[in-house]
């Protein structure tokens, strides 16, 4: 469990938008995990990790209606500036970084996970309609959406494919 | 092939997802339609925006007590072990013990073994005795050091920059290792000459949530480990055996 660790945190942290709750969230789902021990297949660990920590999560809001309003956003991030650039550049990435984060928060939870699973961890589609238990073709869907959404957002699309 | 299909399948095809005849056909079709090979492009250019987000790292506090509950756990379940070896030496006399060694197969000691090293390389932050993206560096520090050369290449044109290289052990032997890069995810290459014959078999594909590739070329066994998904680290793998 450890070793995937960072990743299983990292995930949590986008399901929950909050630090605080992501540490309780992977805690929680790590105890779950180790009493689940006997079920693990060695094969898909990660994937598995990921699936544990989605279920404590959607158990836990489903306990606690109106959660999303109720959550602050966190401001404490983890920080860590690339050393090996200039001042300007790194300024210039750190201020990149905060857009596509907060372009990333501002996305439905759904859209927001599937991107997560697939360009951070790069899960196969097969392996995140496991963990988010949905078909295939729905993880294509709004992952398509998902990204079509970020594109906007971030004004990646060129102006004229706008208009149309 | 139209621009509708190609906008259909544009997320499908840049996730390596299409089937190799699709993928072909969007490719012949990116090779005349400007505006497609634009909305590329611009996905692409989004996926390295997302990807350059850096991860929310477990706090250490986190760490602890995840580590604290799994010995638990652990001495727990060999507690369990033996009471169970225990019992099957009573019933069965010396018999028995030589029955439960044996359920654990070589291919999967080596496999646990490469997964392990490639675990200790990244937790004990001793992925590299030499640090290096240049291969005439990296290739030159083995010499004295092993008893064969092992064949550096680097893949940074196709992304897969070479970081490093360093000494390793596998089923008691030294090997090297070299060290790959795919965005946050690190890629562990252990090469060895292929006559040592107890490293060259494998049926172990996938070992908890790390997948290992494993060829033999010109002589000498490759093993790659990585928590790279399966597409990439196959297009790795394909393309170091070509180098």
């Amino acid at each position: 469990m450890l070793p995937h660790l960072d990743a299983a945190f990292n995930y949590a942290f986008w399901l929950t938008r909050n630090s605080a709750d992501a540490e309780d969230l992977v805690q929680d789902a790590c105890v779950r995990a180790m009493r689940f021990l006997s079920s693990l297949r060695d094969d898909d660990a990660r994937a598995w990790l990921f699936a544990i920590v989605r279920n404590t999560w959607y158990s836990r809001v489903s306990r606690r209606a109106n959660l999303a309003e109720a959550t602050p956003l966190d401001s404490a991030r983890d920080e860590r500036p690339d050393v090996a650039l200039d001042p300007e550049e790194r300024l210039l990435q750190q201020h990149t970084v905060a857009l596509v984060r907060a372009a990333l928060e501002q996305l439905p939870a759904d859209f927001r996970e599937v991107i997560v699973l697939r360009e951070f961890e790069g899960l196969s589609y097969k392996e995140i309609a496991a963990v988010v238990r949905v078909p295939i073709g729905t993880v294509m869907s709004r992952l398509a959406r998902g990204r079509e959404r970020l594109m906007a957002v971030l004004k990646l699309t060129a102006p004229m494919e706008i208009r149309r | 092939m139209s621009c509708e299909h190609v906008e259909r399948d544009l997320d499908t095809y840049l996730d390596n997802e299409l089937d190799a005849a699709t993928a072909m056909d969007v490719r012949g079709h990116l090779n005349e339609c400007a505006a497609c090979r634009r909305r590329v492009a611009e996905r692409e250019a989004l996926s390295r925006l997302v990807r350059a987000v850096p991860y929310y790292s477990a706090p250490d506090r986190l760490r602890a007590r995840v580590l604290a509950q799994t010995t638990r756990a652990r001495s727990a379940r060999r507690l369990l072990t033996w009471a169970a070896a225990a019992v099957l030496i009573v019933s069965l006399g010396g018999g028995g013990m030589i029955l439960w060694r044996s359920t654990g197969t070589h291919d999967d000691a080596i496999a646990v073994e490469l997964v392990d090293n490639h675990v200790r390389s990244l937790m004990a932050n001793h992925l590299f005795d030499v640090e290096s993206t240049d291969r005439h560096t990296v290739k030159p520090w083995f010499l004295g050091k092993l008893d064969f050369s092992p064949p550096v290449a680097d893949l940074a044109s196709i992304g897969f920059p070479l970081v490093g290289g360093r000494l390793d052990y596998v089923g008691g032997r030294p090997v090297a290792a070299l060290v790959y890069q795919r965005q946050r995810h690190t890629i562990n290459v252990f090469v060895s000459p292929a006559s040592n014959d107890a490293l060259t078999q494998a049926n172990v594909q996938s070992l908890r949530g790390f997948r290992i590739h494993h060829w033999v070329h010109d002589s000498m066994s490759f093993w790659a480990v990585s928590d790279l998904n399966e597409a990439e680290l196959t297009e790795f793998c394909e393309a170091l055996e070509a180098s």
